[in-house]
């Protein structure tokens, strides 16, 4: 029972950093903090993807052979966790550290342009451009 | 912090554990005990089996063998990612040396970054030259060693590669033979009359009586290179002075 409620309790606070993180792509003016939210979104949601592959037993390993021979295979048929979510997940974080270094260098070059990472005062900035 | 902060995340973590004991009440937690069956082929047959990729190591022979292709195309999304981020800060003229004030770093900090750099290039290789034995793998071992320059270029400087030749063109070349390289290995299965990046019966599973399951130590070795050159270039173009990025936009910021 206590072992259910911890893991309903690791799953809701997941979902909930997943709402917040939302909240703040949305919300926030600033892109940094902007920026910051996605990463945040990308995490929990990877962090949801190993969950998925995770096996609540207790001797639990990972997805290595311990010893080259049919006993090995045995013990990590009986005890490893799910290999396919992991070998996902290494991908979505390496895509998601090469966009982040590409949304970073466009949040640069903006603030470089516009002297300011606020969303609305670049609005007013880009409308005022066109009244000219 | 405010007093109504506090209230409104005291009301969030009692709401969190709320739901959770509630569903715990009643009794609809999804708790997994077994494999699913897709797994469990993985697991019986990365070593062993008919399908072996000759690999103890689960997640690099699904990576490189089973899943190729996806790996494949999320190395060219990668690919286009740094291109993307290149040329956004493209710079036209040659970039003139920005003089540096002041005798920067004392030596402790510079001959710790020295030895430090070293022992973090020989990790690296660690990390990626064994990937189809232990966790690990081209991803992670590249992205550990674009540490060495971010350490260099923050303790000495910018200059101080540039200057040794690790430019940002030569990091650039670097990574192309490395996703060249990744290129003809998908290949050649092709030319020995095989199926697109197959692995076992055209690559050898060993080489001079040491474990290299096939063609996975070697798509791991190109990553490594890849991703460590590719990571190389960005940390050189953050590392641009701000006065020159001035220059060129003209002065429309003051």
């Amino acid at each position: 029972m206590i072992e259910m409620f911890l893991w309903a309790l690791v799953l809701v606070s997941l979902m909930a950093t997943l709402v917040i993180s939302i909240y703040g792509i949305v919300v926030r003016p600033s892109l940094i903090k902007k920026l910051i939210a996605l990463t945040i979104l990308t995490d929990s949601a990877n962090l949801f993807a190993i969950m998925i592959g995770y096996r609540l037993i207790y001797p639990v390993i990972p997805p290595v052979l311990p010893q080259r021979t049919q006993e090995g295979l045995s013990k990590l048929i009986a005890s490893s966790v799910d290999p396919l979510p992991q070998a996902l997940v290494i991908t979505a974080v390496v895509i998601g550290m090469a966009v982040n270094v590409l949304i970073a260098f466009a949040i640069i070059q903006i603030y470089r342009i516009y002297g300011t990472t606020d969303v609305r005062k670049i609005a007013e900035v880009m409308t005022d451009g066109k009244a000219q | 912090m405010k007093r109504g902060h506090i209230i409104a995340l005291g009301v969030f973590i009692a709401l969190i554990l709320l739901v959770s004991l509630g569903i715990t009440f009643v009794g609809k937690v999804p708790m997994t005990t077994d494999v699913r069956p897709l797994g469990l082929f993985y697991l019986k047959n990365s070593y062993f089996g008919n399908y072996a990729a000759r690999s103890p190591e689960v997640v690099t022979s699904i990576l490189w063998d089973y899943r190729g292709l996806d790996t494949l195309f999320e190395t060219g999304v990668f690919f286009l990612a740094i291109i993307s981020a290149l040329a956004l800060f493209r710079i036209e003229k040659k970039e003139e040396k920005v003089k540096e004030k002041g005798e920067g770093f004392t030596f402790i900090v510079k001959d710790t970054v020295r030895i430090i750099s070293v022992l973090i290039v020989a990790v690296s290789a660690a990390i990626a030259l064994h990937g189809h034995l232990t966790p690990g793998g081209g991803f992670q071992g590249g992205s550990a060693l674009a540490v060495v320059p971010l350490l260099i270029i923050v303790a000495f400087s910018k200059y101080a590669l540039e200057e040794r030749g690790l430019t940002k063109d030569t990091a650039m070349i670097v990574r192309s033979i490395g996703l060249i390289s990744i290129i003809i290995l998908v290949l050649i299965p092709l030319a020995a009359g095989g199926y697109l990046m197959q692995n076992l019966p055209v690559f050898p599973s060993h080489i001079f009586g040491q474990l290299t399951s096939g063609s996975l130590v070697f798509y791991n070795l190109f990553e490594y290179i890849a991703v460590g050159a590719g990571f190389t270039a960005v940390f050189l173009l953050l590392s641009i002075p701000e006065k020159v990025f001035h220059e060129i936009l003209g002065g429309e910021k003051e």
